[in-house]
């Protein structure tokens, strides 16, 4: 009950200080419509070739673009922790009994929040621009990613905590950032690429991010794709929480 | 400090005996707290005196459970800070050298919110917030983000934000560093407010005055230790003595010879300061003001100027380092010290 109370109070707080920024909320709806008017034309070409069945560009090329918006709707979250850490904020909510978890929850429900408004927004325009809806996955696909902004929001927060230095912070999540999306088929299906960049992808958890919502995204629940999804997110987004958790917890010298 | 305390009564707000820490900084073991034992009776306003860099703050953040210590014992508010953190938490309050307001969000948020966390109703919250207000005069600034406050009015904030949930004791970093002297007068009434409401008060400082005027008792801390323990007054009769300043009518020539004079008939050492005064140590002021006047009448020399100088709780870390405090990091070593003592004391 107390957690509950106390995770409410810690996600309020982090949603007004987002809706006080209406920068993040503005960059949040445009990064993603700008991938669906300026990359998904260079696609119209490829419709019919491999990995794009005719008329699906855009059935392919949505779901990856939900990881995006997911991935950095989490990765964000190490960015304001070491700001709470230099000027004392975390210090002094460390001296209060709040919980540690509902402490990062607070802010990983944020995330999920930047990430489902914006990626709802995005599907809605992108049915405009002809991606087919299937009611039947799309609740699934968002419950995935959500979990995928969970494990990337707790990994962001957990990294901050450690590094403390936005420096050293950027310099991880900008030098994760390329190879996990480019190896999880984001933009374009690996199912393109040769053998060895398609063995590396298998390695990368976000591919089973992005091939279940693919699947999802076509309506197609029950598939193995699905169930390896949920698996590897749910699993990523358990560690990352507890990893968080740890972070918190340790001490700040 | 003796090297066996005695037993810290139960009722103790902060008994701590023995506590060490130290960091491994750039390939370096830096002991920051080597061996210190305290006990802070509830009620007081007890204060940690000394340098920057002397363990003072590393000692805080391990009562109020933000470090764990290398060895010793701490315990607050009649809970182990190792062992039971949680119900420590509980019961303290904290306002560290930073603050922690959260500038994003309005005085009232950052005040519900921490009042909530603490376990209080929306309602109690709320009465309780404003109660605060009034007490630390923030009526208008509740609804204002924090970002536009001054800094006088954050820490008024934050020290209302640490004692939000009624703790039994409540820890202040440094708490006026920074304040201008009214708002440091001001801050200084309101803790004695909250003393008087029956909160312990543990709070570090680098200011001789702070210490002097506001502490009821001060552990002068230095590299780590405790190197004096009393109340001001205590102190400063301990370590050190008063001062007899007279300034005589007579030329710069027979100052000398008028200083050592006094010097043999106050048995007090002497001196001849730069502004044609001289300047006696003495243990016991008024026989000797009453010698040095004996002196002065035998020889028929006037009397321009007289005073009795109080000692000041610098003169008690000169004794125990060999440094003055002003000197040994503090950040107002670079100031100008010309009759520090003296002017402390009168600030």
């Amino acid at each position: 009950m107390t957690f509950a109370v106390q995770t409410g109070l810690f996600f309020r707080r982090k949603l007004l200080e987002t809706l006080r920024q209406p920068v993040w909320i503005i960059t949040g709806l445009t990064t993603p419509a700008l991938y669906l008017a300026l990359f998904a034309p260079l696609l119209r070409s490829l419709d019919g070739g491999p990995a794009f069945p005719p008329g699906q560009v855009l059935d392919v090329f949505v779901p990856g673009v939900l990881v995006l918006v997911a991935f950095g709707a989490g990765m964000g979250a190490g960015w304001p922790v070491i700001w709470e850490l230099d000027s004392g904020v975390l210090e002094r909510l460390r001296v209060t009994p709040a919980s540690r978890l509902a402490l990062l929850l607070g802010t990983v429900l944020r995330d999920i929040v930047m990430f489902a408004v914006p990626g709802a927004v995005v599907t809605a325009i992108a049915v405009g621009f002809g991606f087919h809806l299937h009611w039947a996955g799309l609740p699934l696909l968002f419950l995935l990613l959500a979990l995928l902004t969970a494990a990337c929001s707790a990994t962001s927060s957990a990294l901050g905590l450690i590094l403390k230095q936005i420096g050293g912070l950027a310099a991880v999540v900008t030098g994760v950032q390329l190879p996990l999306t480019l190896l999880a088929g984001i933009l374009l299906p690996l199912s393109l690429g040769p053998v060895w960049l398609r063995v590396l992808g298998h390695l990368n958890p976000m591919f089973y991010a992005v091939q279940a919502a693919r699947s999802l995204a076509a309506g197609s629940v029950a598939t193995g794709a699905v169930a390896l999804g949920f698996l590897v997110m749910g699993a990523l987004a358990a560690l990352a929480l507890w990893w968080g958790t740890r972070a918190y917890q340790q001490a700040m010298a | 400090m003796s090297s066996t305390p005695p037993p810290a009564p139960a009722s103790a707000a902060v008994a701590i005996s023995g506590l060490r820490k130290s960091f491994r900084v750039a390939g370096q073991t830096i002991e920051a707290v080597s061996g210190i034992d305290l006990t802070v009776a509830p009620g007081e306003i007890f204060g940690l005196l000394g340098p920057n860099g002397a363990g003072k703050t590393t000692t805080l953040r391990i009562l109020t459970t933000l470090l764990p210590a290398d060895g010793g014992s701490a315990h607050v508010a009649g809970a182990d800070v190792l062992a039971e953190p949680a119900v420590v938490r509980r019961r303290i309050g904290y306002v560290s050298q930073l603050g922690g307001a959260d500038k994003a969000a309005t005085g009232r948020e950052n005040l519900l919110l921490t009042g909530r966390l603490y376990g209080l109703s929306a309602a109690d919250a709320t009465r309780r917030c404003d109660q605060l207000a009034q007490v630390f005069d923030l009526g208008q600034l509740l609804t204002r983000s924090v970002r536009t406050f001054s800094g006088g009015q954050r820490r008024r904030l934050e020290v209302a934000l640490g004692i939000m949930h009624r703790p039994r004791v409540l820890f202040l970093d440094e708490p006026t560093t920074g304040l201008d002297p009214q708002n440091r007068a001001n801050l200084w009434d309101q803790l004695r407010g909250l003393r008087a409401a029956g909160t312990t008060i543990c709070l570090t400082t680098h200011y001789l005055d702070e210490a002097d005027q506001l502490c009821d008792r001060v552990a002068i801390v230095d590299r780590g230790r405790v190197v004096a323990l009393g109340t001001p007054d205590q102190l400063k009769r301990r370590y050190s003595a008063d001062t007899i300043t007279v300034t005589p009518d007579v030329t710069a020539s027979a100052l000398p010879a008028l200083a050592r004079e006094l010097a043999d008939a106050t048995s007090a050492e002497a001196s001849v300061t730069g502004n044609g005064a001289i300047r006696l140590t003495v243990t016991d002021p008024t026989p000797a003001m009453a010698a040095v006047f004996g002196v002065l009448a035998g020889r028929r020399v006037n009397v321009l100027a007289a005073s009795v100088g109080q000692p000041s709780l610098d003169d008690v870390f000169l004794r125990e380092t060999g440094r003055s405090l002003r000197d040994a990091g503090g950040p107002d070593s670079g100031r100008a010290t010309g009759g520090a003592a003296a002017q402390e004391v009168a600030a």
